[in-house]
């Protein structure tokens, strides 16, 4: 492990004087050492994968900051840190914003969604065009019959996210219908 | 090849030499002596305040001017520690000036206890604040200018040791060069001004050492 540290630092070191070869080992060992570290802070490998890229532009603009003279591990995690913080930031400011508010919610949910004129294969059109998550909650519901609890159950949600999904994908399809 | 090894490669193939910035130490005795120049350079413009002599014979005086002088070194530093990502691995020194801020109102304080009878308060009021303000200007421009080429991840934070700093120079000179004995006049026009302006760093931070 000592070892593997103080390669961390050569390489930084190697990579500060110019040596190509240095940088893309370092960035590579940079990429293994703090995924783990965003694997359990995040839920979707995707997530994972962007923030991974977001924190090696990080390290690249911020290189002139790292000496040599110091362990490297600590300032890469400060970094990959102060990214994540961000990021999460992001994500929460966005989800309040489309946050929805649980009075509308509860007139909509007394509505009977799953008894409609419209048939749900007449707008499976509509509905493909939504977007992925949203459109596989109104397959499951209303094509293959299982209940908002059920499909949380299968996809990996709470039955409350579900809910609300389905809520925002049910006001996407009335305004594009009444269109 | 997926997208990280080809960000890895993109990056790797851009690289050149790179020279690291100084070391924070040096760095902050950079700012100090700019900051000293400045206070120099302005009391030779404005003047001291011609009883200066006669002041640093009253011990709470010398402790004050010695108070300011402290947070001039330590938020110099905190700033320079605050402006590396991983804070220079010294997260104690960086936090530094909380402690020589507890000191100072401590020292405040006894200076206010010490002042009996009371000093008559000046003429004047909010022009101090606007001199300490008008003299800090450039210094925050200044240091705001030096940090934004670095790498914080405490933006907030190095905003406000950085408007500290800058205010502790408008400060120190307004304190040198105004004659006034009020106590009472210097915590209100002087240094509360200087704290909540202090805290408007931490926006200003926010704003201008995000990369």
């Amino acid at each position: 492990m000592a070892d593997q540290d103080d390669s961390l630092e050569v390489l930084m070191k190697q990579s500060l004087a110019g040596d190509q070869r240095a940088y893309a080992a370092l960035l590579q060992a940079t990429t293994r050492l703090l995924r783990p570290f965003l694997s359990k802070r995040l839920s979707f490998a995707n997530e994972v994968d962007d923030l991974m890229q977001e924190i090696l532009i990080s390290i690249h603009k911020a290189r002139h900051t790292y000496d040599g003279d110091r362990p490297y591990k600590p300032w890469a995690y400060a970094i990959a840190k102060f990214r994540l913080q961000d990021h999460l930031r992001a994500y929460y400011s966005d989800q309040l914003r489309h946050a929805v508010d649980f009075d509308e919610l509860e007139e909509c949910l007394h509505e009977p969604v799953t008894e409609s004129v419209m048939s749900y294969e007449s707008i499976s059109g509509e509905v493909e065009k939504l977007p992925e998550k949203q459109a596989t909650i109104l397959r499951l519901m209303h094509q293959e019959g299982y209940t908002a609890k059920e499909v949380a159950a299968k996809i990996g949600m709470n039955e409350s996210a579900v809910k609300v999904a389905a809520h925002r994908a049910y006001k996407v399809l009335r305004e594009r219908l009444e269109r | 090849m997926d997208d990280i090894e080809r960000l890895v490669n993109n990056l790797s193939q851009d690289v050149q030499a790179v020279k690291p910035v100084p070391h924070p130490i040096l760095l902050s005795l950079r700012w100090l002596a700019a900051a000293f120049g400045y206070l120099v350079i302005a009391l030779v413009i404005s003047g001291v305040r011609p009883d200066l002599g006669l002041q640093l014979n009253h011990p709470w005086f010398v402790a004050e001017i010695a108070m300011l002088a402290a947070i001039l070194i330590t938020t110099a530093s905190s700033a320079a520690l605050l402006s590396f990502p991983d804070l220079h691995q010294q997260r104690a020194l960086a936090f530094a000036p909380a402690g020589i801020f507890a000191l100072f109102v401590l020292v405040i304080v006894c200076a206010w206890q010490g002042d009996s009878p009371p000093a008559p308060l000046p003429l004047h009021s909010f022009e101090c604040t606007l001199s300490i303000l008008g003299i800090s200007l450039l210094p925050t421009a200044a240091i705001f200018y030096v940090m934004r080429r670095f790498a914080s991840t405490h933006p907030g934070l190095s905003g406000t040791t950085a408007v500290l700093f800058a205010f502790g120079i408008g400060a120190l000179w307004l304190r040198l060069y105004e004659s006034n004995d009020s106590i009472l006049h210097v915590i209100e026009w002087h240094y509360l001004p200087m704290i909540a302006v202090g805290l408007s760093g931490l926006w200003l931070g926010k704003r201008l050492l995000r990369w």
